[in-house]
């Protein structure tokens, strides 16, 4: 019955041989710890929009107000506000171009902050803006953008970027 | 009876029956664990601040006077148009840089298809075909911008690279060098600025010059030349209509990896 299975015979008792399988577990584990954050992440990313790669270290603290930018619409916290043909449509002799349904919308928001402030429930208004843009989208679309923040008052902007691998 | 008989025996050498069950079912919980708060794509983020209270910064462009001899200020500007890259600042330019521009396309539902394509500034919209579906690659299948030096001919322009990790290598008045002897000492495009000695030619490989890799060892060289200006961490980048956003995003890594943490961002009018 319990042959002592040196060569012929395998001992019917050993079962399941699971070393390798206790090893990939071990690799995936680890790799898996390898890319842990704590902190979750605080932007959220859609499908047609591609940051740029870049060398910025700088990890997103605070969760603002949020423009993306894709190649077909500008989103203000996830929600389509103006087509991005729209914006590129704004003659660029414009000294001041202005994209007017966006500004509307962060006015709105700005309004919202002071509100808060008011309240107590912020310390001050801090002006700080999140923009993804797709890296696709002409530098006019980005100044248009960016002119219409400065003008309702978000004049710290933070453009997401992709981390580069090390 | 006879089952717990062999479980002592097999303690010993042969075989082990170390119970692992318990182990593997830990290692089961944690995997989705850890898959759940992993980060595969890091996003981070590039901070840039306007002048506060003043509102757009066009107003603010035009307020300022771009010629003040008094004071001892740079200007110093990063000028990015579709076939140029320069350097300019108060006294004057650096030479333009001319650049070819080159597309990666990867088709996004063959991998395999990678295209390398020269991009042609007189005809914006154009893109290569995909071999998969015969049609045009879409705009957002570019996945890398590459651009290199050139003159004024249109002939690219060479440089030593180090070959182990594609840094850039200068003389020591920061110009590129095409070649290198035993002996010689170079500098490595870093900051802070790396000199070598060459012992073996071989480290070495002559490369097609990156734009990028120029514009970051003048910024280097202009920055080692003004450091008492007061406005030493400050660049410009202006850049015309329909440069792409990728290329602005470069730009300003390269300004602060050369030591010009505050950036601002202007337009060229054409």
């Amino acid at each position: 019955m319990i042959t002592r299975g040196r060569g012929k015979s395998i001992p019917k008792s050993t079962g399941l041989i699971i070393t390798s399988l206790i090893d990939y577990f071990s690799i995936v584990v680890i790799y898996l710890m390898k890319s842990y954050s704590a902190e979750g992440s605080i932007l959220t990313n859609s499908d047609n929009l591609v940051l740029p790669n870049s060398n910025a270290k700088t990890t997103p603290k605070d969760v603002n107000i949020q423009i993306a930018v894709t190649s077909d619409m500008v989103l203000v916290d996830n929600k389509p506000i103006v087509p991005t043909e729209d914006v590129r449509k704004i003659p660029s002799t414009d000294p001041d171009p202005t994209v007017t349904k966006l500004k509307e919308r962060l006015e709105k928001a700005y309004v919202q902050e002071q509100e808060m402030v008011k309240l107590g429930a912020s310390n001050s208004v801090t002006g700080t803006i999140t923009i993804q843009i797709d890296k696709n989208v002409p530098f006019d679309v980005l100044f248009k953008i960016m002119n219409t923040c400065g003008k309702v008052g978000y004049n710290n902007m933070n453009f997401a970027v992709l981390s580069r691998e090390e | 009876m006879a089952r717990k008989k062999m479980m002592s025996e097999g303690g010993g050498g042969h075989g082990g029956d170390m119970d692992l069950k318990p182990f593997i079912n830990f290692l089961i919980v944690l995997v989705p664990v850890l898959m759940l708060s992993a980060e595969f794509a890091k996003i981070s983020i590039i901070t840039l601040k306007l002048p506060e209270n003043r509102g757009s910064q066009t107003t603010t462009a035009q307020q300022t006077p771009p010629l003040n001899s008094e004071d001892d200020k740079l200007m110093l500007t990063m000028i990015v148009t579709d076939s140029v890259v320069t350097l300019g600042a108060k006294g004057g330019f650096l030479p333009s840089m001319w650049y070819k521009e080159f597309h990666r396309y990867v088709s996004s539902t063959n991998k395999e298809d990678v295209v390398m394509w020269e991009f042609n500034p007189v005809k914006p919209d154009d893109r290569p075909i995909c071999k998969e579906t015969g049609k045009p690659f879409k705009v957002g299948e570019r996945q890398d911008i590459l651009l290199e030096v050139t003159d004024e001919n249109r002939n690219i322009q060479k440089c030593m690279y180090l070959k182990k990790d594609g840094k850039m290598i200068t003389d020591e008045s920061f110009l590129p060098i095409t070649s290198v002897s035993p002996g010689q000492t170079v500098y490595v495009l870093c900051n802070p600025r790396k000199s070598i000695q060459v012992t073996n030619p071989a480290d070495f490989e002559l490369r097609n010059l990156n734009a990028y890799d120029e514009m970051k060892n003048r910024l280097m060289k202009v920055k080692d030349r003004f450091k008492e200006a007061s406005d030493a961490n400050d660049v410009i980048i202006a850049a015309e209509d329909q440069v792409a956003y990728d290329k602005i995003v470069q730009l300003m890594d390269i300004a602060r990896e050369a030591d010009f943490p505050n950036i601002s961002i202007a337009k060229l009018r054409s």
